[in-house]
């Protein structure tokens, strides 16, 4: 069972990451640029993948960091590690601005907003550094029927829903639904599989 | 809580954030149920989702990106810096008010010095008025007792002749009991630290002059002079006698009498 291999948080166990983000707390500068230094090229990567433009990825990824330097309390180490909640900021962000840049109703900079949840991992995850991490996913992805690919890949990194996906690909409703479930399980079968 | 079946297919796509509103409310509308299954499913499919980024392909942000972030940063900590820690040294609203204050206390010692000096002129402007009261009163009390002696009958009046007889006549007038009025018209003033003096002759043979009050006449030569209460008794007294002495008076007469006037 998956959920088996999810350990309880260890509240001891303190991340560098969860040390920089409290540090940040006291505005201290070169704790941020470590985090910045850390993770920003997987955070810029997933926003241009998803905004498709060099320019506007780093407009995004700009205002994703500036929400962590201001409103770093809203991370809880707590309840998760700290890559995931970020990534979820930015795929939030970068959505958000796909969204509104078609309805020309950009946000304010410093527009609050409702964060995501943090987002623990498994066990097995927890050694895994960046690089093998996507390499596994790429090669389980790999491993799913086009179909399936492409429908994640759309309420991913394009955030449509079911009907919007089936509008787009022409396809009944259910039948995306389909995918995109068989798809996932799939994909979490495979990730368990190679841990 | 274990209604979940229908759910259950919803938890990755809800994870993804594929769900249409519809099926998306009724799927939180199940979680705020409390379902720690499906609440921990939601969880693991969160997870799932989030290696999808790991798809993205490699790419770097640009140089100038960080260095854009970090003015920022920089500025923004400064700023909260700032606002936090006081600046060393005394403020300039803390100089304003010690100025204020040094001009307020300059301003108050000289109102008050302004105020001591017009009480003091009040204070002596009244005395004044007071002392010129207290003349007057006296001048009024001593009018009154000239007029009671000049118009009571029980006064005697008699005249003083003078020595000289350029020199006129005075008219004196004695009450028993309020004492003796002098009056005269163009008496020559005396010649300098000197004063004219009134002399009470008593009737006992070999009896010295008993010496009364020093006095002038005005600018005008106008004489009047009031004796309140004369050393010796009219009837122990032959005659009334005014010399000229020194300013200070004298114990007994140093000249001869300028004007003479026999009481009884």
């Amino acid at each position: 069972m998956f959920l088996a291999v999810l350990t309880p948080k260890d509240s001891s166990e303190v991340s560098p990451d969860a040390m920089l983000v409290h540090q940040l707390l006291q505005r201290d500068v070169d704790a941020f640029e470590q985090l910045y230094d850390r993770h920003s090229r997987i955070v810029y990567a997933l926003v241009l993948r998803i905004v498709q433009q060099a320019s506007t990825a780093e407009e995004v990824v700009q205002d994703v960091f500036l929400q962590l330097w201001r409103n770093a309390r809203r991370y809880d180490s707590r309840r998760g590690p700290f890559v995931p909640w970020l990534m979820a900021v930015a795929r939030n962000r970068a959505l958000d601005h796909l969204r509104l840049k078609s309805e020309r109703q950009r946000r304010r900079e410093d527009q609050t907003e409702e964060l995501p949840p943090v987002i623990d991992f498994p066990q097995f995850e927890k050694a895994l550094d960046e690089k093998r991490r996507a390499e596994r996913v790429r090669a389980v992805m790999g491993s799913l029927n086009a179909q399936q690919k492409k429908v994640i890949e759309l309420a991913y990194f394009e955030g449509l829903s079911h009907t919007e996906i089936a509008e787009t690909l022409k396809e009944p409703l259910g039948t995306v639904k389909s995918w995109i479930r068989n798809g996932l399980l799939r994909l979490k079968e495979g990730l368990q599989a190679t841990t | 809580m274990n209604n979940c079946g229908q759910f259950r297919e919803l938890v990755e796509a809800y994870a993804l954030g594929a769900l249409d509103a519809e099926e998306r409310v009724a799927f939180e509308a199940h979680l705020a149920t409390g379902c720690k299954d499906c609440a921990q499913a939601v969880e693991e499919a969160r997870w799932l989702v989030n290696q999808l980024a790991y798809l993205a392909p490699n790419a770097a942000p640009s140089d100038m990106l960080k260095a854009r972030l970090m003015q920022t940063v920089r500025a923004e900590a400064r700023a909260a810096q700032g606002s936090v820690e006081p600046k060393a040294g005394i403020p300039f609203w803390m100089w304003a008010g010690v100025a204020a204050l040094l001009v307020l206390t300059v301003y108050s010692a000289w109102d008050a010095r302004r105020l001591q000096k017009e009480i003091q002129t009040v204070n002596e402007s009244a005395a004044a008025e007071f002392k010129q009261r207290e003349q007057l009163q006296q001048e009024l009390a001593v009018a009154k007792r000239q007029a009671h002696i000049l118009t009571d009958t029980n006064s005697k009046k008699f005249a003083m002749w003078p020595h000289d007889t350029q020199m006129p006549k005075l008219e004196a007038m004695w009450h028993p009991e309020l004492g003796i009025c002098v009056m005269g018209q163009k008496v020559p003033m005396p010649s300098s630290n000197r004063a004219l003096q009134l002399w009470l002759i008593p009737k006992a043979p070999g009896s010295k002059p008993m010496p009364s009050l020093t006095f002038w006449p005005d600018a005008e030569g106008k004489l009047v002079l009031m004796v309140e209460n004369p050393p010796d008794v009219m009837a122990d007294t032959k005659a009334l006698a005014i010399t000229e002495e020194p300013a200070g008076g004298s114990a007994q007469p140093t000249s001869a009498p300028m004007w003479v006037g026999g009481v009884s």
